[in-house]
């Protein structure tokens, strides 16, 4: 009796002195951040931030992962996030993009959203590394006043914090934000904090715990086009006949501050300096080259206010709506467009049809709140796939066209948040038969032998009512 | 390796052309078969003929009709 409960209590210390040692090891490693630099640039109405992380291994284990903490008002307008490792040196540095997920961390404080950066290789004990970071936030610049007349300029507010949010212990860092102009209303003063015309600099700062925040209003005019588009409908059709077909419907808002008061048409024409500074007239549109038939209308009607410069390397579409565009006020449209299908749609080595094409809009410099895009197949096809870059939901329509029996499968992929940043390329696999290529032109020599047919009949059909003697 | 580019059966600036040269000989192929329904008499007339001339007619006014519609834009 004494002999087994003896070797139950030893055994049961051994146990207690292994969970306490996996405690130690398998607790968080040590990350710590020897330099942080952030440079905000909120000269157009989606702000940017680069962030770059000098992280050194201060613990005893290997890490793969760096976590980068956003505020929760931060992450809600986070658009897209994206991080990449410098190699090489000097004139041959090249960037090598790292992937980015979603992570949870047991002890990060209340609403803090994490993402981890997966390093290429694990970084050993004691060694540093420099990752640079860049995400971009929508709808964060926030008018101040929130309504102005025709004559005035428009002021926001930016939040963020002055210290970076971060789940490690950061040695030192240094904010530097980028306003379009040096008209800066007035910015909350954390020690040290300076501003050399249009860019402020808060620190540099030294030796902050994990989670350190301390929030500051930046309230400065912002004149450039606050142009958003509230949705945007991209139909893609493919037809294997030679031709891809664009149809984009859009529908566009200026989201600063609201316009009160009239619109005095007499000093928007004559004081251009003073009246309208806040509106926009014109936009940029970044086509492919070897656009044809492009078209800018609305329900109205052709709207000929537009410009279209083609040149060898792409194609600048500069439309101008039917009235300028102030606070609040919005304008709907659809901008359509042919190009070649030999410069989006290939045949990979396993038979299977792509269609190679850039997610987003073309604006330039425009956040888009809801994007859906269609990529309309032609009939025949089956087992359609996509391949985007970034997370975006996808499901099958079926959409019916010219000359169709069965219909043309359709891929629907939506996002919201889109900014110039997604406009890389994504795939559209598909399985497609030459053989139903036939299926139109046979449908079309059918109906006119259907009409022969007719015709011989008639004849040879006797219709007379008595028997001819 | 590189993956090959998908291009039309036809090229695409034959469309125009091909649509005129198909219709006109569809219409001459359906004028000789009006032409054949209307001076033969009942006795005479042979089925094979005719139907065989249809299909043939029907063919060329059907890729005809095709080239006409990629020719115009409305590409199906």
């Amino acid at each position: 009796m004494g002999r087994t409960s003896a070797a139950m209590a030893v055994f049961l210390f051994l146990l207690l002195s292994l969970f306490s040692i996996l405690q130690l090891v398998s607790s968080s490693p040590e990350i710590r951040v020897l330099s942080a630099e952030r440079r905000i640039d909120v000269t157009a109405p989606i702000a940017r931030v680069f962030l770059t992380l000098k992280v050194e291994n201060a613990g005893t284990s290997e890490v793969s992962e760096v976590l980068v903490a956003f505020a929760p008002t931060e992450a809600e307008h986070l658009a897209i996030l994206k991080a990449s490792v410098a190699e090489g040196k000097r004139k041959k540095k090249t960037y090598v993009p790292l992937s980015v997920n979603p992570s949870e961390s047991p002890d990060a404080p209340n609403g803090a959203q994490l993402y981890s950066v997966s390093l290429r290789s694990p970084l050993k004990s004691g060694e540093a590394t420099t990752v640079e970071v860049l995400y971009v936030l929508t709808h964060l610049l926030e008018p101040f006043p929130a309504e102005i007349s025709q004559s005035e300029p428009q002021l926001v507010y930016y939040r963020d914090s002055a210290t970076l949010l971060s789940p490690y212990y950061i040695v030192e860092q240094i904010t530097s934000i980028k306003t379009p102009s040096n008209k800066v209303e007035s910015f909350t003063r954390v020690d040290p904090a300076s501003r050399v015309g249009s860019e402020l600099r808060y620190g540099p700062y030294h030796d902050h715990g994990p989670y350190s925040y301390s929030p500051v209003i930046v309230h400065f005019e912002n004149n450039n086009p606050f142009a958003v588009v509230e949705e945007l409908v991209r139909e893609i059709e493919i037809s294997h006949w030679g031709s891809l077909q664009i149809r984009d419907h859009y529908k566009l808002k200026h989201a600063g501050a609201r316009h009160k008061g009239v619109f005095s048409r007499l000093e928007y024409q004559f004081k251009q300096s003073v009246s309208g500074v806040a509106s926009f007239r014109h936009l940029l549109m970044k086509l492919p080259p070897r656009v044809h038939s492009v078209y800018y209308r609305d329900e109205i009607g052709n709207i000929s206010s537009s410009h279209l410069h083609i040149d060898s390397q792409k194609s600048e579409l500069e439309i101008e709506p039917r009235y300028p565009l102030f606070g609040g006020w919005k304008a709907t449209f659809t901008i359509g467009y042919g190009l070649p299908l030999q410069d989006f749609l290939f045949e990979s080595h396993d038979g299977r049809r792509y269609l190679n094409f850039s997610f987003g809009c073309p604006l330039i410099e425009t956040m888009v709140d809801d994007l859906t895009v269609k990529v309309i197949l032609p009939e025949g096809s089956r087992n359609p796939t996509a391949a985007v870059p970034f997370p975006v939901d996808q499901h099958l329509e079926m959409t019916y066209s010219y000359l169709d029996v069965v219909g043309r499968t359709t891929v629907v992929l939506q996002k919201k948040n889109v900014v110039p940043e997604h406009n890389t390329p994504f795939q559209v696999y598909y399985d497609f038969n030459p053989v139903f290529m036939f299926a139109e032109p046979l449908m079309l020599i059918s109906a006119v032998f259907l009409f022969f047919v007719a015709c011989i009949a008639y004849v040879h059909v006797d219709l007379s009512i008595g028997k001819s003697s | 390796m590189a993956p090959t580019p998908v291009t039309s059966p036809v090229p695409i600036q034959w469309y125009p052309m091909l649509s005129a040269l198909f219709l006109l000989v569809g219409l001459l192929v359906t004028a000789s078969f009006f032409i054949y329904e209307a001076t033969s008499s009942t006795r005479s007339r042979s089925l094979l003929k005719e139907v065989v001339s249809a299909a043939m007619a029907s063919t060329f006014l059907g890729f005809g009709s095709l080239f006409l519609l990629l020719a115009t834009g409305v590409y199906v």
